[in-house]
């Protein structure tokens, strides 16, 4: 699956999370719009960053138990985690270098 | 009301547009607001043959070369736009109907921003800039929306089909009477003043106004503006990049049949050089387009 989003599901966002060192989970919806112009960043993201961070996709409306569990109230939203530990997470479209860079940062 | 181009913005793009595409004999409406052009307030300082000057003149005098060449100016908001047979139908802030064979968006970019404490740290913990994307997270709360014109007014009526109240914070309004009939028919409350502060623990618990007064609110909604020219090019089947910016060809083409765009929005620098140099482009292309269909 390197280089490819990976869609996750309410069972199957943990052991994502665990067996990656460090994850992004983009939390989107069809109606979101803004969510729709982030998508291709993502998918850019995980081609460039494979290897190193495991790119996911999450659809909200489809899994409500993970938006309730991270109080997600605004989509999209980018929940970051470095060894299945929640860092701050990316709310709003962001430019692909902002993200990138915070990722690498970790 | 029937175009060949409808144009999407009245400032210099737009307008530069409309004197290309009506020279062509083009049946050619602008819609926007001439105020809100980002050039409107300011001195012109680096623009050919303008040493000086006020944007509001270069506009005004636009807007009059623009109808001596037989083009309709409107000054209105563009709520929503559609693919139709034969081009495209545009729905106003008045509620009139426009069908158009070609488009030109010219909308320039939001600057707009509120810049009130509380508003960046709750930004996702309550404050969202978009009610259409996050209107199911605040089922059977009370939210504010904030802003005055068309934007804000839609958000208003949205939102009265989720939220247990809705507060729309408007010091002025802005928005055409339709619109605010339609908000605060559907149950908005308007409250006339101006928002201070987000205030919040873990996440938004309320608005505080001008005078003192806190809304107990879980969600405060940014909509300041009208709707957003992303949002009106999406409805066309234009994906504009992260930074809401359409990307154009040569011909000032969006890769969408019909639809064209200049100005600000295609991009850097936003100058008012490159916004009437690209306006051309744009607005002889639609004609064309317009009159070879
Ligand atoms: C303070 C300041 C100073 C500047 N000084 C200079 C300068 O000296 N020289 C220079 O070259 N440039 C300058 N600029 C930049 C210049 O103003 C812009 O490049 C130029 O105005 C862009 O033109 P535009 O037509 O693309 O967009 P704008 O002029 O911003 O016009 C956008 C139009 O779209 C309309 N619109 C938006 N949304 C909708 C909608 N939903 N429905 C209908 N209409 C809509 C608005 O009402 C407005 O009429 C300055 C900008 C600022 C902010």
């Amino acid at each position: 699956m390197a280089g490819k989003v990976v869609e996750l599901s309410d069972s199957t966002f943990d052991k994502f999370v665990e067996s990656n060192k460090v994850v992004m989970v983009d939390c989107w919806a069809a109606w979101c719009r803004p969510c729709l112009m982030l998508a291709p960043v993502v998918e850019e993201l995980a081609e460039e960053l494979a290897g190193k961070v495991g790119v996911a996709k999450l659809n909200v409306d489809e899994n409500p138990g993970i938006s309730m569990r991270f109080g997600i109230s605004a989509i999209p939203t980018m929940l970051v985690f470095k060894d299945g530990v929640m860092k701050e997470p990316l709310v709003g479209v962001r430019p692909k270098a902002e993200i990138k860079n915070y990722l690498m940062s970790l | 009301m029937d175009a060949d181009v409808t144009i999407i913005g009245m400032g210099p793009a737009g307008l530069q547009a409309a004197i290309h595409s009506s020279r062509k004999k083009a049946k050619t409406l602008v819609l926007g607001k001439m105020e809100n052009s980002a050039i409107y307030p300011t001195e012109l300082e680096n623009y050919l043959g303008y040493r000086g000057g006020s944007g509001k003149e270069l506009l005004a005098s636009g807007a009059e070369q623009a109808r001596s060449f037989g083009a309709s100016l409107l000054q209105e908001d563009v709520i929503s736009v559609e693919k139709a047979e034969g081009g495209f139908i545009l729905r106003l802030e008045s509620g009139k109907e426009v069908k158009s064979k070609a488009l030109v968006f010219a909308p320039g970019i939001s600057r707009k921003k509120l810049n009130i404490p509380g508003e960046k740290e709750f930004f996702g913990k309550g404050v969202s800039y978009c009610a259409t994307c996050d209107c199911n997270f605040y089922k059977e709360k009370p939210v504010a929306i904030i802003g005055e014109a068309s934007e804000a007014a839609s958000s208003a009526e949205l939102m009265t089909h989720y939220a247990s109240k809705v507060y729309w914070v408007a010091k002025e309004l802005k928005a055409n009477q339709n619109m605010v009939d339609m908000a605060l028919g559907a149950g908005a409350n308007l409250v006339q003043s101006q928002p201070k502060t987000v205030r919040g623990d873990q996440k938004v618990t309320g608005l505080e106004l001008e005078d003192g007064t806190v809304l107990e609110v879980n969600g405060v909604f940014i909509e300041l503006g009208s709707r957003s020219s992303a949002d009106l090019a999406m409805d066309v089947g234009v994906l504009p990049d992260p930074e809401g910016h359409l990307k154009v060809d040569e011909e000032c083409g969006t890769g969408v049949e019909g639809v064209f765009a200049c100005g600000d929005i295609t991009g850097k620098p936003w100058q008012l050089a490159r916004a009437v140099g690209q306006g051309a482009v744009a607005g002889l292309n639609a004609a064309s387009y317009a009159r070879s269909g």
